[in-house]
C-alpha cells in the first residue's frame, strides 16, 4: 500500500504536469493541490472502483484461459467428466494435433488463407467506401453511412442464413438466375460441398459484415485531414491516386495500422459463419477452420483435452497478433 | 474533396472555369453510379430477408425480385408454433441484465482509468485491450467444464453472467473516452464547493458521461443478444433457448420453409437494427475515441 501511495505524487504521472499549465493562476493551482490532498484522489479509490471489473474479468476469462491450457495436456473425455478426475497425458495432444496432416493440409489453410483474403477484401472495400463517401455532400454522405451500418447491424447469425438462403441450390436467387441464364442445369451444383465455393460464400459474407466498421473508422480520420492539403498538391498537378498515397494514407497509417489488426483478429476467430453454413457444424470436415474444429472434437467428438489444445493453438496465433496490435498502437497513442 | 470542386471553379479565371466544367456531369454520374451500387450491395441483404419473411410463396421465389404478395403469416407461425415469443423474452432478460451489470462496473472502472493515476494503470488497460483477442472458442470449454460443475448449464443467469465478462473489456475502453472528455475542471469545481468524491460522481461525472453510457449500452445489448457459441452449449432446454439457437434449432428442423426462417430472421435484426442505426454518431465517435485518439 506504500507504494501505492507514493505513486500519484511521484513522476509516473504524464498527464498531470500537461494539465497544470492550462488550469490557470498558480493560487488556484495550490489551492487545487490542497483540495486532491484532501482525500478526494485517495491512492486506494481507483483499485476499488477497478475491483468488480477485474473480479469479473479474472474469473471469467483469465481463469479460463489457464483452465483451458491445464486441459490441453490431460486426455479430458466424458469419463474425466463424469469423475472430476485429472488425467494428464503431457503434451501428446499437441504432437497429435500438429502430426496431423488434416491441420496443416485443410484446417491451417482454411483459417490463415480465409482470414487473409476478408482482411484484405475488408480494408480495401471499407477505405474505397470511406474515400468514397468523404467525396459525398453531408446528405448523401448520411444516408451511404446509414445504409453501411445496416449492413453492420445485421447479426452474424442471421446474416449467414440470408447468405445461406441466397445461395441456396434449389431456390436461392443466385441459381436461378445461373439457370435462368443456362449457366447451369437445375439442381446440378451445390456450392456448400465444395471447399473452394463454400469459403467464397463465406468471404462474402464476412467482407459484408466488417468492411462498414473500416469504412467509419477510415471516415472519421479522413475528415480531421485539413482540405488545404489536398488543394495544395492539386495545384502542383499531383493525381487523385498519387494525392491519396502520399498525402491520406501517411496521415491515416495508425487507422489504418488498428483496422487491419483488429480485422485479422476477427477474421481469425470467425466461428458463426462457418458453423451455420450447411456442413459446417460437422457434417463437411473439408471446411472447419481452428474454432470449428476445436468446437467439434470437444463438443462433438466428447474430447476436451484435444479440443483445448486447438484452442490453445488459436490463441497463441491471436496472441501474437495482439502483441504486433499493441506496439503499433502505443506508438501511436499516450495511453 | 466536393466543396474543392464546387470552389475552384467560381474563384479561379474563367479559362480554368471552362476546364473544370466538362468533367462535372461526368463525375455526378459516377458519383451516383457509386452510391447505387453501394446501397444495393449494403442493403440487399437485408432487403432479401425482410422481402421473403412476407413473402407467402418465399420457399419457390428464385430469383423474383418483389415478393409475391404481403402476408404476416411467417411472423405468426414462428411466434406461434416456432416458440420465438418465449425465446424472445429469454432475449430480452439475458440482454437486459447484461447491459445494467456491464453498464454499472464498466463505468466504475472506466473512472478509475481514465482519471486516476496509479501504479499499473498501463498495465490495466494493457489488460482490457489484451482480453479482447481472447477467442471463445478457449473460454466456452473450460466455462462450459465450470457452469456444469455448478448446475448453471440451463440458467439464463449463467448465461448472463458470462456475457458481462464478454460486454466488459470494449465497454470500459469505449467509456473511458467519454469519461476522459469530461473536462477536470467541472470535478475540481465540485469539490471547491465542497462536494465529496461520491456526491461528485453521482451530480457531475454521470449525468455528462450518460450519453457514453447509452452508447455502450447498446453495443452491450447487441453483444448479448446476438452470442451464438455460449447459448449454443449451455443451453440444453427449448425453455431456455435465447433467439440465436431459437433460430439454429428451427432452421434445423425447417430447412426449406425460407419464408419462416427469414421471418424469425427479421424478429431477431429488427431490434438490433434500430438501435444500431440510432446511436451510430455515438457509435463512431466513441469507437474513434477508444481506438484510435485515446
Amino acid at each position: 500500500m506504500a507504494d501505492l501511495r507514493a505513486a500519484p505524487g511521484a513522476s509516473l504521472d504524464p498527464a498531470a504536469p500537461a494539465d497544470r499549465p492550462t488550469s490557470g493562476t498558480a493560487p488556484t493551482g495550490t489551492r487545487r493541490r490542497r483540495a486532491g490532498g484532501l482525500g478526494h484522489r485517495s491512492p486506494l479509490r481507483p483499485w476499488l472502483l477497478l475491483a468488480p471489473g477485474l473480479v469479473v474479468l479474472g474469473v471469467l476469462l483469465l481463469w479460463p484461459l489457464v483452465r483451458v491450457v491445464l486441459l490441453s495436456l490431460q486426455d479430458y473425455g466424458l469419463r474425466q467428466i463424469a469423475s472430476g478426475e485429472s488425467n494428464w497425458v503431457g503434451l501428446q495432444n499437441y504432437a497429435d494435433i500438429l502430426g496431423d496432416s488434416y491441420l496443416w493440409t485443410t484446417v491451417l489453410p482454411n483459417t490463415v488463407l480465409f482470414a487473409l483474403a476478408c482482411v484484405v477484401l475488408t480494408v480495401a472495400l471499407g477505405t474505397a467506401v470511406a474515400l468514397f463517401l468523404n467525396t459525398l455532400g453531408g446528405f448523401w454522405r448520411g444516408v451511404g453511412a446509414t445504409a453501411i451500418m445496416v449492413a453492420w447491424a445485421v447479426p452474424a447469425i442471421t446474416g449467414t442464413y440470408v447468405w445461406v438462403w441466397i445461395f441456396d441450390p434449389l431456390n436461392g436467387l443466385v441459381a436461378s438466375v445461373l439457370e435462368g441464364v443456362g449457366a447451369i442445369e437445375p439442381g446440378t451444383v451445390n456450392w456448400f460441398t465444395e471447399r473452394l465455393s463454400f469459403y467464397a460464400i463465406a468471404t462474402l459474407n464476412v467482407v459484408h459484415h466488417g468492411f462498414p466498421f473500416v469504412a467509419i473508422t477510415v471516415l472519421a480520420g479522413l475528415m480531421t485531414i485539413p482540405n488545404e492539403l489536398h488543394e495544395a498538391a492539386k495545384v502542383d498537378g499531383a493525381s487523385a491516386w498519387r494525392r491519396f498515397w502520399s498525402i491520406t494514407a501517411p496521415i491515416l497509417r495508425p487507422v489504418f495500422a488498428v483496422v487491419t489488426i483488429l480485422s485479422t483478429i476477427w477474421d481469425f476467430k470467425v466461428f458463426t459463419q462457418i458453423y451455420l453454413m450447411p456442413g459446417g457444424n460437422g457434417g463437411n470436415k473439408d471446411v472447419f477452420n481452428l474454432g470449428v474444429w476445436s468446437y467439434i472434437e470437444s463438443f462433438a467428438q466428447g474430447k476436451y483435452g484435444m479440443g483445448s489444445a486447438i484452442a490453445v493453438l488459436l490463441t497463441l496465433i491471436l496472441l501474437g497478433i495482439t502483441l504486433v496490435y499493441m506496439r503499433t498502437l502505443f506508438k501511436e497513442e499516450e495511453l | 474533396m466536393s466543396a474543392a470542386v464546387v470552389d475552384t471553379p467560381t474563384a479561379a479565371p474563367a479559362g480554368q472555369t471552362l476546364r473544370a466544367r466538362p468533367r462535372r456531369p461526368g463525375v455526378a454520374a459516377a458519383k451516383t453510379v457509386g452510391l447505387v451500387a453501394l446501397l444495393t450491395f449494403s442493403l440487399f441483404p437485408a432487403y432479401w430477408m425482410f422481402s421473403s419473411a412476407i413473402d407467402p410463396q418465399a420457399a419457390t421465389r428464385g430469383a423474383r425480385l418483389l415478393p409475391a404478395g404481403v402476408t404476416w403469416d411467417n411472423f405468426v407461425s414462428v411466434i406461434d408454433d416456432g416458440g420465438f415469443g418465449h425465446y424472445l423474452r429469454n432475449s430480452v432478460l439475458v440482454a437486459l441484465g447484461t447491459v445494467l451489470a456491464s453498464s454499472v462496473v464498466a463505468l466504475l472502472a472506466a473512472v478509475a482509468v481514465s482519471r486516476f493515476r496509479f501504479r499499473f494503470r498501463k498495465s490495466m488497460l494493457v489488460l482490457i485491450l489484451m482480453v479482447q483477442m481472447v477467442p471463445l472458442e478457449a473460454l466456452v470449454i473450460p466455462l462450459f467444464l465450470q457452469m456444469r460443475n455448478l448446475n448453471m448449464l440451463n440458467s439464463l443467469l449463467g448465461l448472463t453472467i458470462v456475457y458481462l465478462a464478454f460486454a466488459l473489456p470494449f465497454a470500459i475502453w469505449t467509456l473511458r473516452g467519454f469519461v476522459a472528455a469530461v473536462p477536470v475542471e467541472l470535478e475540481e469545481a465540485a469539490y471547491l464547493d465542497g462536494a465529496s468524491w461520491g456526491r461528485m460522481f453521482w451530480k457531475i461525472l454521470v449525468p455528462l458521461v450518460a450519453p457514453g453510457v447509452v452508447a455502450t449500452s447498446v453495443f452491450s445489448f447487441i453483444t448479448a443478444w446476438n452470442e451464438f457459441i455460449f447459448a449454443l452449449t449451455f443451453l440444453q432446454q427449448s425453455s431456455k433457448y435465447t433467439v440465436p439457437i431459437g433460430l439454429q434449432k428451427f432452421f434445423g428442423e425447417n430447412t426449406t420453409d425460407w419464408g419462416a426462417v427469414m421471418a424469425a430472421s427479421t424478429i431477431i435484426t429488427l431490434p438490433v437494427l434500430v438501435f444500431f442505426v440510432l446511436v451510430q454518431r455515438n457509435l463512431s465517435s466513441g469507437l474513434t475515441a477508444g481506438s484510435v485518439k485515446g
